[in-house]
């Protein structure tokens, strides 16, 4: 038996014409991931030369909703196409040294750009789930094959931009592009295939996104989360999980705002008793699911005034939980100064839940979910 | 094309900034481990899930009457992508005992439900197309590539 080569595959199906119809609206979705993931890397950043925005305070909310959208919708469309260019694996290398070495560059790109994409994409699927079946770092390794597939993706653009001018400019039944033997009609036609795609991608999209789009709720029947929870809104990580059920419920906490040697301690009686303000902020998670909320608390501007510390100051927000990579996350000035900004107690008017947080947590304008710390019992004003 | 070499040159150096920045925050062996996955996507994709997206194809083309053929792809391409990507929640394997909130969903029920709406349809389509066929045949004698769809 002889190996396939790329003359055995006869459907007209796999034409350019279809290629680089799909292509382009997958070159769309990885755009919007990428630039929806260099506006989450970067709030997340602890020192920002260009303070991250508070406004709109559902920026983050749609941007990193967006994110996992565009990643989930991208799936079928990377399927499909990579279907329409499959029998190019088995194309046979071309003679002459110089042909050799420019088809093999061209291989080793392509690998690297559909390695990089499906990488993209599957680990992106399982960190939503908050699935980790790896040993590396999952925020580190997904944004440093983000720029390993947008550098792929520009080059391959670059690469094959006449055939995708000329596939573009013409009818997609035109057989200009084809190889000669992809002349058998499918079960469908070309438009049929792209609509099928298209069909695909947004059945793809309805079936999952209700966890960040409220209208889907009932719709998306493989949504990670219902979006139920204590008070309406789910929770990412348990007071069990932080181990701070002890700390949290514990008679002797206190919060202590610290500046320059001043310190205040307060307890949540004491918290209770000053002026309290009532703000609606999303709270929008980095695995994409997101919950509208009202939140009522003392604003975190007052208590530093508490201490006397001026404006323009970092604050760095020490929560209960003894470990984990954001247990005391920065809050950069502009938001520790924004009027919404709250150190809250209840949420949709009742006591915040442990899990929520309870006695009390960061929540503040257009900023990921694992940056509005829970359980906090310490605010450090940096000099 | 000096477009195209300027566009070229940027996605390389893209690549490569990604490349050092992957090899560069991470210890040997959670590097390996970062190699292993790059690899094995693409590896799955063309020893496995093409030859059988390939096989199933044919097998349909020779099980399936005609009018069943274009309802049946729709309905692979549709199922079969929702469903891979929807694997982490249908093995529920991020599921935690202390988060109710988490994979709080029937997603055996769910995924049936789809997959039932994509049979339905299918079948609805083939026995439309089955029809119309029966009734197109009668006024028709040639059967143009164009009715082949």
């Amino acid at each position: 038996m002889r190996p396939p080569a790329d003359t055995d595959f006869t459907s007209r199906l796999r034409s350019a014409a279809v290629t680089a119809r799909i292509g382009l609206w997958l070159g769309i979705c990885f755009a919007v991931a990428f630039v929806t993931g260099l506006i989450s890397h970067y709030a997340q950043v602890p020192d920002q030369p260009v303070p991250f925005p508070t406004n709109p305070s559902w920026g983050y909310r749609v941007t990193q909703g967006l994110h996992v959208t565009s990643g989930t919708a991208a799936v079928p469309l990377l399927l499909v196409k990579l279907w329409t260019v499959y029998p190019r694996l088995f194309k046979r290398p071309p003679r002459g040294l110089r042909r050799l070495a420019v088809e093999a560059a061209e291989r080793a790109s392509i690998g690297v750009l559909v390695a990089a994409a499906v990488f993209q994409l599957a680990s992106g699927l399982a960190n939503s789930a908050q699935w980790y079946p790896w040993a590396f770092s999952f925020r580190s390794t997904h944004y440093a094959v983000a720029w390993i597939a947008i550098g792929a993706l520009v080059l391959h653009v670059a690469v094959k931009l006449p055939v995708i001018r000329r596939a573009l400019a013409t009818d997609v039944d035109s057989t200009e592009q084809d190889r000669p033997t992809a002349t058998e009609p499918g079960a469908l036609s070309r438009r049929g295939l792209l609509r099928t795609t298209w069909l695909a991608a947004g059945v793809a999209v309805l079936a999952t996104a209700g966890g960040t789009v409220p209208l889907l709720r009932r719709v998306s029947v493989l949504g990670v989360r219902s979006g139920d929870g204590p008070a309406g809104v789910p929770i990412n990580k348990s007071a069990r999980a932080a181990g701070v059920t002890a700390t949290a419920t514990s008679p002797s906490y206190r919060l202590t705002v610290a500046y320059a040697g001043r310190e205040v301690s307060l307890s949540r009686d004491d918290l209770a008793a000053l002026p309290q303000a009532t703000e609606s902020l999303p709270i929008a998670c980095v695995e994409g699911w997101s919950a509208g909320a009202t939140w009522t608390g003392v604003r975190v501007r007052d208590l530093l005034d508490l201490v006397d510390a001026p404006p323009g100051h970092d604050v760095r927000v020490v929560s209960l939980q003894e470990s984990g990579p954001f247990r005391e996350p920065v809050l950069q000035s502009n938001f520790a100064d924004d009027d919404r900004t709250l150190l809250a107690l209840e949420l949709h008017g009742e006591t915040l839940a442990i899990d929520h947080g309870y006695p009390c947590r960061l929540i503040a304008p257009d900023r990921p979910g694992v940056l509005q710390t829970k359980w906090v019992h310490r605010l450090e004003v940096q000099a | 094309m000096t477009a195209r070499l300027v566009t070229g040159a940027t996605g390389l150096l893209l690549g490569a900034y990604g490349a050092w920045l992957l090899l560069s925050r991470q210890d040997s062996e959670r590097l390996r481990d970062a190699g292993v996955w790059f690899v094995s996507g693409v590896v799955l994709h063309d020893a496995l899930l093409a030859p059988l997206v390939i096989a199933l194809a044919a097998l349909g083309a020779r099980l399936l009457p005609r009018p069943a053929r274009a309802p049946a792809t729709v309905g692979l391409v549709v199922l079969g992508s929702v469903t891979l990507l929807a694997v982490p929640v249908l093995g529920r394997f991020g599921a935690r005992a202390d988060n109710a909130t988490l994979l709080d969903r029937s997603y055996t029920a769910g995924w049936l439900l789809l997959a039932g709406l994509v049979l339905t349809s299918v079948v609805v389509a083939t026995v439309v197309r089955a029809r119309r066929r029966s009734t197109g045949a009668e006024g028709r004698s040639t059967d143009g590539p164009s009715a082949r769809r």
